[in-house]
């Protein structure tokens, strides 16, 4: 029930046994079913989602009523809407389940708890935080300066085995490409091969 | 909220468990139900979805994969069978609103069971130690449900907790239902309610009310 979130946790900072067992008291089991919500735009993200099993997607709606997606998340990824976890205030963003998943929710109350109690989760967090930034810095950083076949190159290196899990539509909106202009960077790389 | 809640009711085809889940279906809720008879069980689904064509319902097999599942579980059950369901759901309860419905009478109906320094749900909290147990619709009868306004006022249904944001849920719950929610207190105020309820049972046993009874709270 919280193997890889314990396995993520281990790989940068290490717990005891008792530790484990301590942190284990503020965590949440809960299934998702595919199409099924954990976070609906307008209301606050209570929680920040470690995913066990299945895959998750974030994504924010334009006023014209175009989905731009917004991130993908597979299993041992971390997931949530940072901005309205912190702020308490309303998210813009939707995060739904992209398949059946098994995750492992902390609750904004039992976080705070934690990183007042617990100096190994504020390692882990400012540890999860930091990776995250530095992806993010990634992303931006490819978009400005690599081409679009090595955009998503980076794209699947960073997300390995997407292409066979998610829509190829889902792909080119997270991409900010049409899905014909997707369709010909897959076919070119194909034929290259 | 616009974000869909999975509530698990488990022993949802009880006299209180199907009026809280016939109620429950009309709102912003996905359903999941759990009994120990499945016929019980498909003709409450049916009657539902006779109703309400477009509740989100669905039957469980077993109440652990039913709370693992759901945000808030409501063990619809009587108090000698709390014991034996906290064991199942303890671990995949955690962290999660557990809401106690149930008046530990006695067989003759004319005391509580519990001692008077504790109540059924201190008693499931103690089971469920990292669970956040919510008091509720222990102090309406099964019949409230089909009708929470009686004589042109609507029944109150208390509620009491420890955790703010459980009760919070707990009175959405109860406003969904039909009651209006009166949060009475911490958990341990459950003992006052528990003896309402056995209070409003012995008046019904002896002015005839037909099981069609509630507190109603008169003020300013």
């Amino acid at each position: 029930m919280y193997e890889v979130f314990f396995q993520k946790f281990n790989q940068r900072t290490p717990l005891t046994e008792d530790e484990e067992n301590f942190i284990k008291q503020y965590l949440i089991p809960k299934k998702l079913r595919k199409r099924q919500y954990l976070l609906q735009e307008g209301d606050v993200c209570k929680s920040i989602a470690l995913i066990e099993k299945g895959s998750m997607r974030t994504y924010l709606v334009d006023p014209a009523g175009q989905e731009h997606i917004t991130a993908f998340a597979l299993e041992g990824w971390t997931i949530g809407d940072l901005p309205s976890f912190q702020s308490e205030l309303p998210s813009i963003q939707n995060i739904e389940a992209l398949e059946d998943c098994e995750l492992v929710l902390v609750s904004k109350s039992a976080h705070d708890e934690l990183l007042k109690t617990m100096p190994k989760y504020e390692i882990y967090i400012r540890l999860l935080i930091t990776d995250a930034y530095m992806a993010l810095q990634k992303r931006t950083l490819n978009m400005i300066s690599l081409s679009l076949d090595d955009r998503y190159k980076a794209f699947i290196d960073t997300y390995p085995n997407i292409a066979q899990r998610v829509p190829q539509h889902m792909i080119a909106s997270y991409m900010g490409l049409s899905p014909e202009t997707l369709s010909r960077i897959r076919s070119r790389m194909n034929n290259s091969k | 909220m616009n974000t869909k809640q999975t509530i698990a009711i488990i022993g949802a085809t009880g006299n209180m468990g199907s009026g809280i889940s016939k109620n429950l279906s009309t709102g912003n809720y996905r359903l999941l139900l759990f009994a120990n008879e499945l016929s019980k069980l498909q003709t409450l689904e049916t009657e539902i979805l006779a109703k309400n064509p477009t509740a989100d319902i669905e039957l469980s097999e077993c109440p652990t994969e039913a709370s693992w599942e759901a945000d808030v579980i409501i063990l619809a059950l009587p108090y000698p069978a709390q014991q034996q369901i906290a064991e199942k759901i303890r671990e995949v309860a955690n962290q999660k609103i557990v809401i106690s419905i149930a008046n530990p009478l006695n067989e003759t109906y004319d005391g509580l069971v519990t001692a008077p320094d504790t109540s059924a749900a201190e008693e499931l909290q103690k089971l469920l130690p990292n669970s956040k147990v919510v008091k509720a619709f222990n102090t309406v009868f099964a019949a409230d449900f089909a009708q929470p306004v009686i004589a042109e006022k609507q029944a109150d249904a208390f509620i009491a907790g420890d955790d703010q944001d459980a009760l919070q849920t707990a009175s959405e719950l109860v406003v969904t239902v039909g009651f209006n929610p009166i949060i009475a207190g911490g958990l341990h105020v459950s003992r006052t309610l528990e003896n309402m309820s056995l209070l409003l049972i012995q008046l019904n046993l002896k002015n005839g009310y037909n099981w069609l009874a509630g507190w109603k709270i008169l003020h300013q």
